[in-house]
C-alpha cells in the first residue's frame, strides 16, 4: 500500500487525470480544477468512508445562507497510507477545508488540506500530486450559490 | 546399540523430521479439511438470523429501537438499508445469508470462499498470530486453524456499513465472529458462528448455517449491475422467496476437464499474494484498425470537451482483459492440480484457468470468458476466448469485440519473488494484428488482500457530465445527496423495457 503513495508523489498532472479516469474508477480529477484552491469553513454532516472515493459532505453558512459541498477525500486505502482513519473526521466537528474546486462550479471539490479548529491537519490526495502543491489554509471565502435544481 | 534401540530411534528421527519439515500442513490427514473444498448451496437463506436456539439475538436497548426501525421500512417494501440492493458488498456474514452458493478452494495454509454474488471472495489466512486490521472492510480480516476436524476462522475488521442479514440486523466495528465449520455425518457443510458485539448485543450468541453439495451448481461470473439493469433483484433473497426457497442453480453446467487431462502438480513459484510491480493504465502503440482509431478518437473527442468517460471498469462491470492491463492492488493466486485461481482485489474479479482443459464446443460470452491453461516448463500459457466485447484495454478506452483471443504467458522469476507476464492480444475488430502487453508482478508480503467495493458510492456527481463509450455503462444506481440535515442515499433506477 505505501506504494501506492510514492506512485501518487511521481504521477505528473496531465497522467494523474488519465489515471483517475479509469482507473480510480467512477471518479475524474477532469471534474475539478487544480489551477485554483477554495477555503471554506463548516460543519462535518455526513462522512462516507467508501469506495472509490470517501467524501465528506460540510455545510457551510447559516440559516438560508447554508450550502452543502461535497469534499471528496481519496480512497480509504489511499487514506489510511496518508494518515487518516476513518474516524478522523466525524459528524458535528467544525473543520476548514482547502480544496480544488469542481470546474462545473458547484459547491463540489477534491480536499487538498484540512484542518481542524486545533489547527492539527489531514491532507488529501489532491496534494500529493506532483506539479500542484497543497497551499496553506487561507482565510474563507464566500461559497458559490447552492446546487441548482 | 540393539535393533530395538536403533528402530525406535530411527522413528523418533523420522517423526521429528516430519514435524519440522511439515509443521503447518495438518491437511492431509484423512476427512480432514479437504472434505471442506467444493461447491455448497445453503439448506435455507434466512432472511433473519436466529441463535442456534431459535430466539431472537440479545440486541442492545439501541441495537432493537435501529433493528424494529429497518424491519418497518422493509414491511413498507423499503430495503434501502441494505447495500447489497445497490450492488455494494454484503460483508459478513450476510453473505452467509444469501441463496447464492459459494465454493471454498486451498492452496496450503490459505482458504479461499468465492461467491456467486458479484465476484465477491474472501481469503482466510491459516497461519499464526493474529491480525490487527488496519481499516474495516466488508469481508473483514479472516484467519483461521483447525481443531480436529473442524476449521475454526476468526474474523474481525469488519466494516459497520452491512447489515447482518436481509431483515437489516445491524452491527458495529466492534463485530468479531467465530465460525467453525466442519462437515457433518450425513455430508452437508455446517458453519456455527458465534457473534461478539458488545456495542450491538448484550452477550455473545450463538447462530448456525448449514450447507449442502449440489452437482448442477457452481459459482458463476455474476455482474450485480447488469442483474439490476435486467430489472432483476440485486439481492436475490427475494428471488428465492418468489421460488418459495428453491435455491439458484447454474443454467450452465460447470466445463469438465478434458478427458486425457493428467493431473499437475500445485506450483509454489505461483501460490500466494502478488502485487503489480507498476500501474500500466495506457496501452501504447497497439495497432488499431479504422473501427479502432474511430471509436478512440471519439473517446479522445468527448475528454477534450470537458466529458468524462465511463468504461466498464468505471461502471464496475471490468472483464478479465482489465485484468491482464490494469491490475491493482493485491492479487491472490491458488494453485491446484485442476485449477489456477486468480482472485483480483482492483478490479474484482475471479478468473479460472482450468489447466490441460478444453474450451466449450458452445461457449457463452462473458466479461471473464473461458480461460485454460497448461505449462510450457515453468511457464505458465494461459488462452482465453469467450469475451463478450464489453472491455476496454486502457484509459483511452481502446475497444475489444467479442473476437478478442488472449494468449498469457505467466513466467515466474527463478527467485519466485516475482511473476513476468505476456499477453498477446489477437481482436480482428479493432485491431490490424495481434500484438503484444508486458506486465510485472511481484511477491507481496501481505496475509490478506484488501477489497474494492466499486459498488459501495455511486455519487451522482461522477455521471453528471458522463460520455459512455457503451449505454450499457449507464449506472444503474447513485446517491443522491440529502437536502438540509436529511442523509443521502442510494436510489437504483428501474429496468429499461
Amino acid at each position: 500500500m505505501h506504494s501506492n503513495l510514492r506512485f501518487w508523489s511521481m504521477v505528473p498532472p496531465a497522467l494523474a487525470v488519465c489515471f483517475f479516469q479509469v482507473a480510480a474508477a467512477h471518479h475524474s480529477t477532469a471534474e475539478f480544477d487544480y489551477t485554483k484552491q477554495v477555503t471554506i469553513k463548516g460543519t462535518v454532516k455526513e462522512v462516507q468512508w467508501t469506495n472509490p472515493h470517501s467524501y465528506i459532505q460540510l455545510l457551510t453558512g447559516e440559516g438560508a445562507d447554508t450550502v452543502q459541498w461535497s469534499v471528496e477525500i481519496g480512497s480509504p486505502s489511499l487514506n489510511i497510507n496518508m494518515g487518516w482513519r476513518k474516524n478522523s473526521v466525524k459528524p458535528g466537528d467544525v473543520v476548514t477545508m482547502n480544496l480544488s474546486p469542481a470546474r462545473n462550479g458547484k459547491p463540489y471539490g477534491t480536499l487538498r488540506v484540512l484542518t481542524f479548529a486545533d489547527g492539527q491537519q489531514l491532507e488529501g490526495v489532491a496534494a500529493k500530486i506532483k506539479g500542484f502543491p497543497a497551499a496553506p489554509p487561507t482565510a474563507p471565502t464566500a461559497p458559490p450559490a447552492p446546487k441548482g435544481p | 546399540m540393539n535393533l530395538r534401540y536403533r528402530c525406535y530411534l530411527l522413528l523418533c528421527v523420522t517423526a521429528l523430521a516430519a514435524c519440522v519439515s511439515r509443521p503447518a500442513d495438518v491437511t492431509s490427514s484423512p476427512g480432514r479439511p479437504d472434505a471442506l473444498l467444493g461447491t455448497w448451496v445453503p439448506d435455507a437463506a434466512p432472511r433473519a438470523l436466529l441463535t442456534s436456539a431459535g430466539a431472537q439475538p440479545p440486541l442492545s436497548k439501541d441495537a432493537a429501537k435501529t433493528y424494529t426501525q429497518r424491519r418497518q421500512r422493509l414491511a413498507a417494501g423499503d430495503a434501502s438499508f441494505d447495500p447489497t440492493t445497490w450492488c455494494a458488498g454484503p460483508g459478513m456474514p450476510r453473505i452467509l445469508t444469501m441463496p447464492n452458493a459459494f465454493e471454498i478452494r486451498r492452496d496450503g495454509d490459505r482458504l479461499a470462499f468465492i461467491h456467486d454474488w458479484y465476484r465477491w471472495f474472501r481469503v482466510v489466512d491459516l497461519t499464526p498470530g493474529e491480525v490487527e486490521p488496519p481499516l474495516p472492510l466488508t469481508m473483514g480480516f479472516p484467519v483461521g486453524h483447525w481443531e480436529a476436524n473442524t476449521l475454526v476462522i476468526r474474523t474481525v475488521g469488519l466494516i459497520d456499513a452491512t447489515v447482518m442479514d436481509a431483515s437489516g440486523m445491524p452491527h458495529s466495528e466492534q463485530l468479531k465472529l467465530t465460525e467453525r465449520l466442519r462437515v457433518l455425518p450425513d455430508g452437508r457443510l455446517e458453519d456455527r458462528i458465534t457473534v461478539d458485539d458488545p456495542e450491538t448485543f448484550t452477550q455473545p450468541w450463538e447462530t448456525v448455517l448449514t450447507f449442502h453439495r449440489d452437482g448442477a451448481a457452481h459459482v458463476a461470473d455474476d455482474v450485480c449491475p447488469d442483474r439490476i439493469a435486467r430489472g432483476e433483484s440485486a439481492e436475490s433473497v427475494t428471488a428465492l422467496a418468489r421460488t418459495g426457497g428453491a435455491v439458484k442453480k447454474s443454467a450452465v453446467p460447470p466445463p469438465t476437464p478434458a478427458a486425457d487431462a493428467k493431473p499437475l502438480a500445485a506450483s509454489p513459484m505461483f501460490s500466494g499474494i502478488w502485487e503489480p510491480k507498476t500501474f500500466g493504465f495506457m496501452v501504447p502503440d497497439a495497432p488499431l484498425s479504422k473501427a479502432g482509431q474511430d471509436i478512440v478518437d471519439r473517446n479522445a473527442e468527448a475528454m477534450k470537451g470537458g466529458h468524462i468517460m465511463q468504461t466498464a471498469w468505471t461502471s464496475c462491470r471490468p472483464g478479465a482483459v482489465s485484468t491482464m492491463t490494469m491490475p491493482r492492488e493485491k492479487i491472490v493466486i491458488l494453485t491446484a492440480s485442476d485449477e489456477i485461481t486468480l482472485l483480483f482485489e482492483m478490479p474484482r474479479m475471479v478468473r479460472r484457468i482450468r489447466l490441460n482443459a478444453s474450451h466449450p464446443a458452445k461457449l457463452e460470452p462473458g466479461y471473464v470468458g473461458d480461460s485454460i491453461g497448461h505449462w510450457e516448463g515453468g511457464t505458465l500459457v494461459v488462452d482465453t476466448l469467450g469475451f463478450n466485447g464489453y472491455a476496454e484495454l486502457d484509459a483511452r478506452g481502446q475497444p475489444t469485440s467479442a473476437q478478442l483471443h488472449t494468449v498469457e504467458r505467466f513466467t515466474p522469476s527463478a527467485d519466485g519473488a516475482g511473476i513476468d507476464i505476456e499477453t498477446t492480444v489477437t481482436d480482428p475488430e479493432y485491431y490490424s494484428k495481434p500484438f503484444v502487453i508486458k506486465r510485472a508482478w511481484k511477491r507481496s508480503a501481505a496475509r490478506h488482500p484488501f477489497e474494492y467495493d466499486c459498488m459501495e458510492n455511486p455519487r451522482q456527481e461522477d455521471f453528471e457530465n458522463a460520455y459512455y463509450i457503451r449505454e450499457r455503462y449507464r449506472p444503474t444506481c447513485m446517491r443522491v445527496e440529502g437536502e438540509g440535515a436529511a442523509l443521502s442515499k442510494v436510489v437504483c433506477r428501474k429496468a429499461e423495457k
